[in-house]
């Protein structure tokens, strides 16, 4: 199993390297965990709360997930047009 | 006439008329169709508003167009082109480069911007997306030469590099060559023939290209280092620099790379020269001695290299480069004070986060790596005061203060071998300007060549500039004012430089 080395005040990635993560480990700027095989960094985060990692769209392949993430950007982008429309309508005329 | 300094018995300094103020930038927010509410805003260093509300978009409730100085495009950007500033900017088709004025690629050490021109008043105006893909920087931004010049310049002259032609060009459009010359009969070595990199150090006036088999993923590579008497930048005519040459040199290497149009030549001021590219998702970096060597020796890159190539040290994802079209290009920006330099491309697909290699042009052998590893909300970065960076924010200001991620560096820091101190800012004041005496709080010292900066985001107490949900989009200005004149913060009000 693959590990990565993530911030550890935003469980943002921040390396698959040892080298450059052990440097970060030990100014205590980052933990090492073991994430799955096969999923690309930018779904992947630690939850420094629960300390688990978290997949983004998991269960999805790649390919899927960028689809996925697409659609819910497109979607967000309707839902606050329609939102924004409702509020305008409502402001005195 | 005589100035207070003069009558004082002081030397008159001269100041380089291309010499601006500390960075400026844009913020525009607006509402989801932008039909009804556009604020474009001016902001210097400190987050001060410098603009002029006469050239801003205030506050429009003019449907369709926005404000007296109203952009005639992009007024109707939702509509009549289908975008609208709020996308995500995550996993839109490349094609639809529409989107992309969030994008990483949209500003580099060059005062044009990819999509649009802002005056230091705030009056901007879009470029005419219609015939975008046949713009200079969507089809040859690749060829500009990347420029290390002295304190608060940019380049003012754009000098292009393609096969063994210099061309001097106008900005971001497809007019003609201001000038051109060919400078191959000054080459000690001919084997490859397409230019694909070129970098210029105005203070060492020496000139360093990189010359590959073809514009695709040729690894051989032939390096021209010219020193020259004059500087090209003061030249009327490129042949000038090129007929009053001190020194020529060569060496000949094999560098691996996706494509040869993501190089970037980095001539630091101790003639040592970082060349840097986008590598698949990651990047590459590697330093070689282009100081003068004699007639005949040191022609291999073995030679000549220092350490070995590194690869990008911090986290990386499925990110495009050159080889996806040629607007994406590795590109190349420059600090304020022209101390640090930054190799840059996004983290994610063709606009978000950000991957990096900043390095010091006194010495580019000292280097670390910034990481920001966001997948949307993207902004694009520019230059922040003296000696940084700021930008990759634009998450919904709805209920929230505008955020951006900003850090710098020493402008003194350019001992390879020692740590590099990397200053960041955080989301309280309290944790930036601590109770204790650590430097650096929420930044720190980064080990040279294998050191990760991950960027953290810092609270600017701005509004993003509409009451409800929006996205506010970081915009580069072309003029940041004279230096002394027009800026109140560093420099501003003095004639002095405040630094040599």
């Amino acid at each position: 199993m693959a590990h990565r080395y993530y911030f550890n005040n935003n469980g943002e990635p921040v390396t698959g390297l040892s080298v450059s993560g052990d440097e970060l480990v030990s100014k205590g700027q980052a933990i090492m965990v073991d994430v799955p095989d096969g999923i690309e960094s930018w779904r992947l985060s630690y939850n420094t709360a629960t300390k688990a990692v978290v997949v983004l769209y998991e269960g999805l392949s790649e390919e899927d997930a960028v689809a996925k993430q697409l659609a819910d950007s497109a979607a967000e982008s309707e839902a606050e047009a329609l939102a924004e429309k409702e509020r305008q309508d409502a402001l005195p005329k | 006439m005589s100035n207070l300094s003069t009558l004082l018995g002081g030397v008159a300094e001269t100041v380089d008329p291309r010499k601006e103020g500390l960075p400026i930038f844009g913020l525009l927010a607006t509402e989801a169709t932008q039909n009804h509410h556009m604020t474009y805003r001016i902001f210097d260093s400190s987050f001060r508003n410098v603009g002029s509300p006469w050239a801003a978009v205030c506050n429009s409730t003019t449907n369709y167009r926005f404000g007296m100085l109203g952009d005639a495009s992009h007024a109707y950007v939702s509509y009549d082109h289908g975008n609208n500033f709020h996308n995500n900017l995550t996993s839109e088709s490349y094609s639809t480069y529409i989107n992309y004025n969030h994008s990483t690629y949209q500003i580099d050490q060059y005062p044009h911007c990819f999509y649009y021109s802002s005056s230091r008043d705030g009056f901007v105006s879009w470029q005419n997306y219609h015939q975008m893909t046949s713009s200079f920087e969507y089809q040859v931004g690749w060829t500009k030469l990347n420029m290390v010049l002295p304190e608060g310049c940019r380049p003012r002259r754009m000098f292009c590099n393609r096969r063994f032609t210099m061309r001097e060009m106008a900005g971001n459009c497809a007019t003609g060559n201001i000038q051109a010359y060919d400078y191959s009969s000054h080459m000690l070595n001919t084997d490859n023939n397409y230019a694909t990199g070129t970098g210029y150090n105005e203070k060492m006036k020496m000139l360093v290209m990189i010359h590959s088999g073809d514009e695709g993923g040729n690894t051989s590579k032939v390096i021209h280092i010219f020193r020259g008497k004059k500087d090209l930048n003061k030249v009327p005519r490129i042949k000038d620099f090129f007929d009053d040459l001190e020194s020529t040199e060569y060496f000949t290497d094999t560098w691996t790379n996706q494509n040869v149009k993501d190089w970037v030549v980095v001539v630091g001021n101790n003639g040592w020269v970082g060349f840097g590219l986008k590598q698949s998702n990651s990047k590459r970096y590697g330093v070689f001695d282009c100081n003068v060597k004699g007639v005949g020796v040191s022609l291999t890159g073995a030679s000549r290299q220092w350490s070995t190539w590194h690869d990008f040290s911090g986290s990386t994802t499925t990110s495009y480069g050159a080889s996806s079209g040629n607007q994406y290009y590795t590109k190349f920006h420059t600090t304020w004070d022209g101390t640090w330099g930054m190799i840059f491309s996004p983290y994610y697909y063709y606009g978000c986060g950000i991957n990096a290699f900043c390095m010091s042009l006194e010495n580019p052998r000292k280097f670390v790596n910034i990481n920001q590893t966001k997948s949307g909300r993207s902004n694009p970065w520019v230059p922040w005061g003296r000696t940084g960076f700021h930008g990759g924010w634009s998450d919904n200001c709805d209920s929230e203060t505008w955020q951006t991620y900003a850090w710098c560096f020493d402008p003194t820091d350019s001992d390879h071998e020692t740590t590099t101190q990397v200053s960041m800012g955080t989301t309280s004041g309290d944790s930036v300007i601590p109770d204790n005496n650590t430097i650096n709080p929420q930044g720190g010292t980064y080990t040279n060549k294998t050191g990760v900066v991950s960027l953290s985001s810092c609270r600017t107490t701005l509004t993003g500039g509409y009451g409800s949900t929006n996205y506010p989009l970081l915009m580069g200005v072309d003029w940041w004012g004279n230096y002394g004149g027009q800026n109140s913060g560093y420099g501003g009000g003095a004639t002095t430089p405040i630094t040599a």
